[in-house]
């Protein structure tokens, strides 16, 4: 008589032994990754919702098991991306770019402090949780806010997706602006090198979808204010005649 | 088999044009009434065809296409989860052997959206009346192309995004051979590999009628069961002037298959690849001596598309 527990189908043991050696979570990974996934607020414990390319958090290679919190330098190669969130915030950070998340200063009110090195971020802000962003030339005061920068030591763009800014050239104190925005309605350079009280000028809309606001929003369990995204694809979708 | 031009037609043609303008003439309007406008959309496509007589065997002719088509709409916003969309168009297309079948059309599109809220996932809603005017090189197609229906557009995942649509096409020819009607149910996916690169499957189901064009003198036995089965509904066809040719109405079943890949190169420049499959077999009974292969055909057509919006 067999043993209890011996198989004598070598596809059921071949299945078996797939399945212990965890070979369908890890093709259930790598369809996700290909397929991508529904997104929605993340588990207790994780950060990182997508990682591509390579990406590296205080110089260590990022996974998605990787935590990241207040302090953290967050990096992207040219091919990286990643998209995480810190306790009510979330972002999106594209190629080529260098974050700071700051723990705030004592007694300054803050909540949330980030430093743009350089690169591109996509970040939204939870309600009521001043945060302080700087980059290569600005610094920008926020509160429950949805914003995309970019930046290099020439210029920042930045655009206040919806929500309060008060955006401050910094080679340029006197050059400043407060953007109230529902929907990217001011768009803004902020130039190193500007005439003075004119270092801000205003931008186009680019770089950035609804559809990725929606998605970081969703990682930290909230919608944005606006219910039908800004028409990005831009494919033909003609008929057949 | 030919209607004059009727009082009815011009007044429609009037109104086409006049809601295909109204986007560009009335920005002050729009604003006055809290509109806002859609980018415009341009677009400059060249499209190989294989089949551009819809025909089966050796009436299939190829052709080389090219396209332009101009688009700007306004959107109303109704209540917070719903909203309209007026959208004016112009373009043409020019075939650069069989030039009977070059066109201009200008038209217009009302669609009204209902999304319940601004969660990623949330599927959009809508339905849509769309109508044009189309005037060609030759004469009988001359007339207009409408269609309405009912789409829902929703996010799978975060690189997976779903358009589904049963809409029910309309054409309006000068011949009432090129009068057709038929409903189509389509399906079409758009995979985002990352920001700036999406492939798209589209598959679609055709029900009703189609106008295929064949040769009169070359196959007389051919000839005689197309006219067989598709009497009274032929005509000289005046689009192609090589040889005889004579256009049938007839009623069919098509799937269309789309493969595309869509290269952005900024938030509103994108080149376009696409290939579609079209495969259409006969629905009502072939008369003798004609058989339903008779009037089965495929056509491919590959199309390169460059697209700006602003």
């Amino acid at each position: 008589m067999r043993p209890f527990g011996v198989l004598d189908d070598p596809r059921r043991r071949i299945l078996i032994q797939a399945l212990a050696a965890g070979f369908f979570s890890s093709a259930g990974s790598a369809a996700a990754q290909i397929f991508g996934r529904s997104p929605g607020p993340l588990p207790a414990g994780q950060s990182i919702y997508r990682v591509s390319g390579t990406v590296s958090v205080n110089s260590q290679p990022a996974t998605l098991q990787t935590r990241i919190k207040p302090g953290d330098t967050v990096e992207t190669a040219p091919n990286g991306e990643v998209v995480f969130a810190v306790a009510e915030e979330a972002f999106l950070l594209r190629g080529g770019s260098r974050m700071v998340i700051e723990t705030p200063p004592p007694r300054s009110g803050l909540v949330t402090a980030m430093r743009l090195v350089t690169g591109k971020v996509l970040s939204v802000f939870g309600k009521g949780r001043p945060t302080r962003i700087l980059t290569a030339t600005s610094t920008i005061g926020i509160r429950g806010t949805g914003v995309y920068a970019e930046t290099d030591p020439e210029q920042t763009y930045f655009c206040t997706c919806y929500g309060v800014a008060d955006v401050t050239a910094t080679n340029d104190p006197t050059s400043k602006q407060t953007v109230v925005a529902t929907h990217h309605d001011n768009p803004l350079y902020i130039l190193a090198k500007g005439k003075e009280g004119a270092a801000i000028r205003k931008a186009p809309f680019i770089n950035h979808t609804d559809q990725e606001l929606m998605l970081i929003e969703s990682l930290v369990g909230r919608t944005p204010p606006f219910v039908f995204p800004m028409e990005n694809y831009n494919a033909p979708r003609r008929d057949y005649p | 088999m030919r209607r004059g031009a009727t009082t009815r037609r011009r007044r429609r043609a009037i109104l086409a044009t006049a809601a295909a303008l109204v986007p560009a003439v009335a920005p002050g309007t729009a604003r006055a009434l809290d509109f806002d406008f859609t980018p415009a959309r341009v677009e400059a496509s060249l499209t190989s065809d294989d089949n551009v007589t819809r025909a089966g065997g050796s009436d299939a002719l190829r052709d080389t296409i090219f396209g332009v088509r101009a688009s700007k709409g306004l959107l109303l916003p109704v209540t917070q989860r719903t909203r309209a969309i007026v959208q004016g168009f112009l373009g043409g297309e020019k075939f650069q052997k069989y030039d009977g079948l070059s066109h201009n059309f200008i038209g217009a599109q009302a669609d009204i959206q209902f999304r319940s809220s601004g969660d990623f996932g949330s599927a959009t809603y809508s339905a849509f009346l769309r109508t044009q005017a189309e005037y060609y090189q030759s004469t009988l197609r001359d007339g207009y192309r409408h269609a309405y229906g009912v789409t829902v557009l929703k996010p799978l995942t975060d690189r997976v995004t779903f358009l589904g649509a049963l809409q029910q096409n309309i054409s309006d020819g000068k011949s009432t051979v090129f009068d057709t009607q038929n409903t189509a149910l389509r399906a079409n996916f758009d995979w985002s590999l990352s920001t700036w690169n999406t492939f798209y499957f589209g598959a679609e189901y055709r029900k009703g009628d189609f106008v295929s064009t064949a040769c009169r003198t070359c196959d007389p036995n051919k000839t005689l069961g197309l006219v067989n089965t598709a009497t009274p509904n032929i005509i000289e066809d005046d689009a192609f002037t090589d040889v005889v040719r004579d256009a049938y109405r007839l009623k069919a079943n098509i799937i269309v298959a789309t493969l595309g890949y869509n290269r952005a190169f900024s938030s509103g420049q994108s080149l376009d690849l696409s290939w579609r499959r079209a495969t259409s077999s006969l629905s009502q009974s072939a008369v003798a001596p004609a058989t339903k292969s008779d009037f089965a055909y495929t056509v491919n057509q590959y199309s390169l598309a460059y697209l700006v919006r602003f």
